[in-house]
């Protein structure tokens, strides 16, 4: 077991310190050295600058449509009390996000969900998509008890605010108010390189909630209700051909 | 005089980003060889990993990575190291490099590239890491000399020394990276050109060239914008002393269409001759 370099540990506490918390700042003469131009505390926040920076960039590319509903600014002080609260442990920034919703009070948490969820079916294995013959495969015998395999690149929202429709409409160039509160859902899933968000009526929720749930397929499609059956039937075809499901079980 | 450790020139090539993956898999330009950022191809079972094995079944690639945090006093990573290993097998990349640096300390990262005190105690630490490190990659690993902004009043040797010293008791790979030496430079009061001389060339694989900041005070490595003829003269001293490497151009802000950062990449040629 080799021995801890105690000076250089030692450095490191201090600097990662300085660097991520503005903590010990006075013994920065002690230990930088000044530059030709520059002096020890101007050399070192040029790190200070550089590591909130990086992390607020990283927000802001994750979510786009949240600085849009919040103003550049308030967005930007969100996310510097975000990254003091967050520090990253990861290797890379890939999941640095995640905890934006907890942040994030009424209409933005929603509008920070739906942007996380498509955050994270790009980085999901998109797989095979099922085909309409895979499904034709299936024996009647075998319906009974059939079920679908959903991809793991995709989400199912359940929102208290019509996020999905903001988004949608900071896509299309306009400057849509802020939403009331209403209940609203959308699945959010990747189809070979796209990202595709579908709002969802409350019977289309409850069905593709149970499809992806793993309900039995009969079951998930009773649900449906009084639908009438080639409105239920063109769905399912959408969700199909979409790619949000990879299989079907049948025993 | 070719790199002690056989690995091959690949020529002139370009750091792959995100905006260009669609226009390299559809209009597959010719281009002798695309470095990656390990990073962005871990922790991901998805999209990333798409674009990547397309890229990589028609291209030779190299990993370049930014959180191996050598020279920090907390443990090697074990997991990252793990992932680091497997990514390399998929991508059949020709070596792995990362930074003469530290990311973080007590499991935080910084996702900065932050510079070491240069004394005896971290040269015998990163020595320690690095063979660690080659051991379990079963290859040796390529350190690059990163850009700083910070001098510790704790050096006990310049940066060039550090780096040779490692290099040799380490017994790694070097990827020397010009424009960080001429932003170093400028930051410190050095002459590159002393650096230069400094650098066991046997040991060079792999040359970095990137645009940067000048700030007035003081250059930041911004890797943004075209190289300016200094750093394309370092490149071209480094290149005849190497022997030969293979040359890599940096273009992460602000990054334009892929013609005109694979145009400013083959402006190497116009530096670079025949060893």
């Amino acid at each position: 077991m080799s021995r801890t370099p105690e000076g250089l540990r030692e450095e490191q506490l201090w600097f990662a310190r300085a660097v991520m918390t503005g903590a010990a700042l006075d013994q920065v003469g002690q230990r930088l050295t000044a530059g030709p131009k520059l002096g020890p505390l101007e050399r070192l926040d040029v790190y200070r600058r550089g590591y909130e920076a990086r992390l607020v960039e990283c927000l802001a590319d994750d979510y786009p449509v949240l600085e849009r509903a919040l103003g550049e600014e308030p967005f930007a002080a969100l996310c510097r009390a975000y990254v003091a609260r967050h520090p990253s442990e990861a290797p890379n920034l890939n999941a640095y996000g995640r905890h934006m919703a907890e942040v994030c009070p009424g209409f933005a948490a929603d509008l920070a969900r739906l942007e996380w969820a498509i955050v994270e079916v790009i980085h999901e294995p998109a797989g095979a998509p099922l085909t309409l013959e895979d499904l034709a495969a299936v024996p009647a015998e075998g319906w009974a008890t059939a079920r679908l395999v959903p991809s793991r690149a995709v989400r199912i929202l359940t929102l208290d605010y019509p996020a999905n429709d903001y988004f949608q409409a900071v896509r299309e160039g306009n400057t849509p108010p802020l939403p009331e509160r209403a209940p609203s859902a959308t699945a959010v899933y990747r189809s070979g390189h796209a990202v595709w968000r579908m709002g969802l009526t409350p019977t289309m929720h409850r069905v593709l909630d149970a499809l992806v749930a793993g309900e039995l397929l009969e079951a998930a499609l009773a649900l449906a209700g009084d639908e009438p059956p080639e409105q239920v039937t063109a769905w399912f075809r959408e969700w199909v051909s979409g790619g949000l499901f990879v299989g079907v079980e049948a025993r | 005089m070719a790199n002690r450790f056989g690995l091959p020139d690949l020529g002139v090539g370009l750091g792959l980003r995100t905006v260009h993956y669609s226009h390299i898999v559809q209009a597959r330009p010719e281009v002798d060889w695309f470095e990656i950022l390990s990073e962005n191809y871990m922790q991901t079972a998805g999209r990333p990993l798409e674009w990547l094995d397309a890229i990589t079944d028609r291209y030779p690639v190299a990993m370049h990575g930014v959180s191996l945090s050598i020279g920090s006093t907390d443990p090697l990573d074990r997991a990252y190291l793990t992932e680091l290993r497997a990514l390399r097998d998929r991508t059949k990349a020709r070596w792995v490099s990362d930074h003469l640096c530290w990311t973080g300390v007590s499991g935080k990262n910084t996702h900065d590239l932050l510079p070491m005190p240069y004394t005896e105690e971290a040269l015998r630490h990163v020595a320690g890491r690095v063979r660690a490190v080659q051991d379990f990659l079963g290859a040796p690993l390529a350190l690059e000399n990163p850009s700083t902004y910070v001098e510790f009043t704790a050096g006990e040797m310049p940066e060039w020394e550090f780096l040779a010293r490692l290099a040799e008791e380490a017994d790694c790979a070097l990827l020397l990276d010009v424009n960080n030496v001429f932003v170093s430079a400028y930051n410190h009061g050095f002459d590159a050109r002393e650096y230069l001389a400094a650098v066991p060339f046997d040991r060079v694989v792999q040359l970095h060239v990137a645009g940067h900041t000048h700030h007035g005070t003081h250059i930041v490595d911004s890797h943004i914008g075209p190289v300016i003829d200094e750093v394309w003269r370092l490149l071209g001293d480094a290149w005849k002393r190497a022997g030969g490497a293979s040359v890599l151009l940096e273009w992460d802000a602000e990054v334009p269409a892929f013609e005109v950062t694979h145009a400013e990449a083959l402006r190497a040629k116009d530096f670079i001759g025949t060893p």
